[in-house]
């Protein structure tokens, strides 16, 4: 097991009244637990601000966990210093949602992706600058672009811009936090299958965060899906697509637009009896806070919120 | 029906390589005509100033001649003498000197505490932040003018090096104010969340991934400054609380117009010193406005 993430909790304090005392907490995420084995993709899917990217971030330590554990081969992250950390930034590596603000705007190719190696590795400058060509070449740009300025590449290039940085220090996981939702379609599949080209090659192992389930669904072998901040069914990527358990994963699924015209009715009928049932049932899913109850295993794979 | 007929056609400027934040500053001071001018302005009469102070000796123009009170312009004293004998244009020449120069130490100072405090406020966050920041509140709340005139009755040696640190003291807080606002946007962007998950320390982030996309604004905030920093001293020496007569200045030499017959009859005291000071401002200012587009794509000229 590579990543073990046990009651991961990110609260975020609310303050009001006349002294700005805490009132509430907002619970982006609520006791979260999954884990990673070597070499697989795990996806993480939900709606816009379930806290999936909090989940993603929290792991590279970009946010502070509120309690819980990060297991990284059996150390827990969440307790380490800033320094202490320094070491695992090695082996985790983040790629960004956002190809536009992610690369700095006022730096070379060159500089974007030497600097986890300048940060690690006591390289010459020509030694470096070759490094940077081979892993340009990698992933499908050519050496000569190392000169270049963020803005002069189309977003997919730039995506790839960002991959090749986060693959500089040959990490052992990589968090993918929705690389391909600011791209359009076309280049969302060509950056998709480098990134599952890289996985075989570099022995990846994928944390993938996506709202997008088709997407999910072509790179992930387990799937986690979250909802206001909990994990509300768990399983390998046939579990959740052909025996979906749970009401939110259901209605998820429905949504998934039907390309086929012919199919249009039956899409509509299948979505508003599956709207019908999310109504009546919801009560059975969700106890009387509105929160999902803790996972329970249905199967040896597939685990659903259910009370 | 084109109405824009006499604009030049868009010069081809090397169009694959992307042009330096430097350039493009350049470029747009020059298609400003306007801004062009003024910097040609602006140039003469510094390089005029600070070639003829060099010549000129300060002991020996405020040295008071009785036999020239008030002489009106003529080929020994160009621009006439003050009430002391004194000559104008040679009090001209040195007041433009030192007027300047404070401007330019005060902007300069002030930038560079307010870039550093700007930049850790903004960055760090949290408490540091919040002490800052109610630091900066604190100096602000201070009547400034009020405070200037207790030190300047306080200091024993007042010369242009006490005044630049006086002015220096309260003014750095605008500007530490303003990179604050600029950090605290910059540092959410991915690009800083990038950098820490790289293993980049916070300083080297600072100075090299979030400073550099700083720059515009902070070139362009420094030359609005200096226009008004150099107003200040002007205005300060004029209510008498600036340099003493000794140390000529703009200031000085306009403040000679509270005498209402120098005023209406003895112009060439004061009206040379005024329209220095109008030409000066007005450049910079108008250089300054070019760079502000510069900074801004959508507002760029060429």
């Amino acid at each position: 097991m590579l990543l073990d993430v046990r009651h991961l909790k990110v609260h975020y304090p609310v303050r009001g009244g006349f002294f700005r005392r805490v009132v509430d907490h907002v619970k982006a995420v609520d006791d979260v637990s999954f884990s990673l084995n070597r070499g697989e993709t795990y996806g993480l899917v939900g709606e816009s601000g379930c806290g999936k990217t909090t989940t993603g971030r929290t792991i590279i330590g970009l946010i502070r966990a509120t309690a819980g554990e990060v297991l990284f081969e059996g150390t827990d992250l969440t307790k380490l210093s800033r320094r202490q950390f320094h070491p695992y930034r090695k082996d985790i590596q983040m790629i960004f949602q956002d190809p536009y603000s992610s690369l700095n705007p006022r730096k070379r190719v060159l500089d974007i992706i030497a600097e986890p190696l300048r940060n690690f590795e006591k390289l010459s400058p020509h030694e470096e600058r070759k490094k940077v060509q081979s892993i340009l070449e990698r992933v499908g740009l050519s050496a000569d672009s190392i000169y270049k300025y963020p803005h002069e590449f189309s977003g997919g290039q730039r995506q790839r811009i960002g991959i090749a940085r986060a693959l500089m220090l040959n990490p052992k996981l990589i968090i993918a936090d929705e690389p391909v939702s600011a791209l359009d379609v076309s280049v969302q599949a060509q950056v998709l299958n480098f990134m599952k080209d890289i996985q075989q090659d570099y022995g990846l192992t994928y944390l993938f965060i996506s709202h997008d389930l088709g997407i999910i669904r072509h790179m992930c072998d387990r799937i986690g899906i979250m909802y206001r901040g909990r994990l509300v069914e768990e399983g390998t990527s046939e579990d959740i697509f052909a025996n979906p358990q749970h009401i939110y994963t259901k209605r998820l699924l429905s949504a998934i637009p039907n390309a086929d015209p012919r199919e249009r009715g039956k899409q509509t009928a299948l979505r508003r009896e599956v709207e019908q049932e999310y109504a009546q049932a919801y009560s059975r899913y969700f106890d009387e806070t509105g929160r999902a109850y803790p996972l329970k295993p249905i199967s040896p794979t597939h685990s659903v919120a259910i009370p | 029906m084109k109405i824009e007929v006499n604009r030049p056609a868009p010069v081809e400027i090397a169009a694959e390589k992307s042009p330096s934040a430097l350039s493009i500053m350049w470029r747009e001071l020059v298609r400003d005509r306007l801004a062009l001018v003024s910097l040609i302005i602006l140039s003469v009469i510094l390089l005029i100033v600070y070639g003829a102070s060099i010549f000129l000796d300060q002991e020996e123009i405020v040295k008071v001649d009785f036999l020239a009170i008030y002489s009106p312009p003529s080929a020994e004293h160009w621009l006439g003498t003050d009430y002391g004998g004194r000559d104008v244009f040679g009090q001209l020449i040195i007041g433009a000197r030192n007027s300047f120069t404070i401007g330019l130490a005060i902007t300069l100072i002030t930038g560079a505490i307010g870039l550093v405090v700007g930049l850790v406020a903004g960055y760090f966050g949290g408490w540091i932040d919040n002490v800052i920041m109610r630091i900066i509140d604190f100096i602000l709340v201070l009547p400034f003018l009020m405070l200037v005139i207790v030190f300047v009755a306080i200091v024993p040696k007042y010369n242009v090096a006490t005044f630049i640190l006086i002015m220096s003291a309260f003014l750095w807080t605008g500007k530490a104010r303003l990179i604050r606002a600029k950090t605290l946007a910059e540092r959410e962007l991915d690009y800083v969340s990038a950098s820490k998950t790289l293993g980049t320390p916070d300083w080297k982030i600072i100075l090299f991934q979030i400073l550099p996309n700083l720059s515009s604004i902070i070139i362009v905030n420094l030359t609005l400054n200096l226009a008004g920093n150099i107003g200040i001293e002007s205005g300060l020496t004029y209510l008498g609380f600036g340099l003493p007569e000794s140390t000529p200045s703009l200031g000085t030499l306009v403040s000679y117009a509270t005498n209402p017959d120098v005023l209406q009859n003895k112009w060439w005291v004061w009206l040379p010193a005024s329209l220095l000071i109008l030409v000066m401002m007005l450049c910079i200012n108008f250089i300054g406005q070019a760079l502000k587009r510069a900074a801004d794509a959508r507002q760029r000229l060429g």
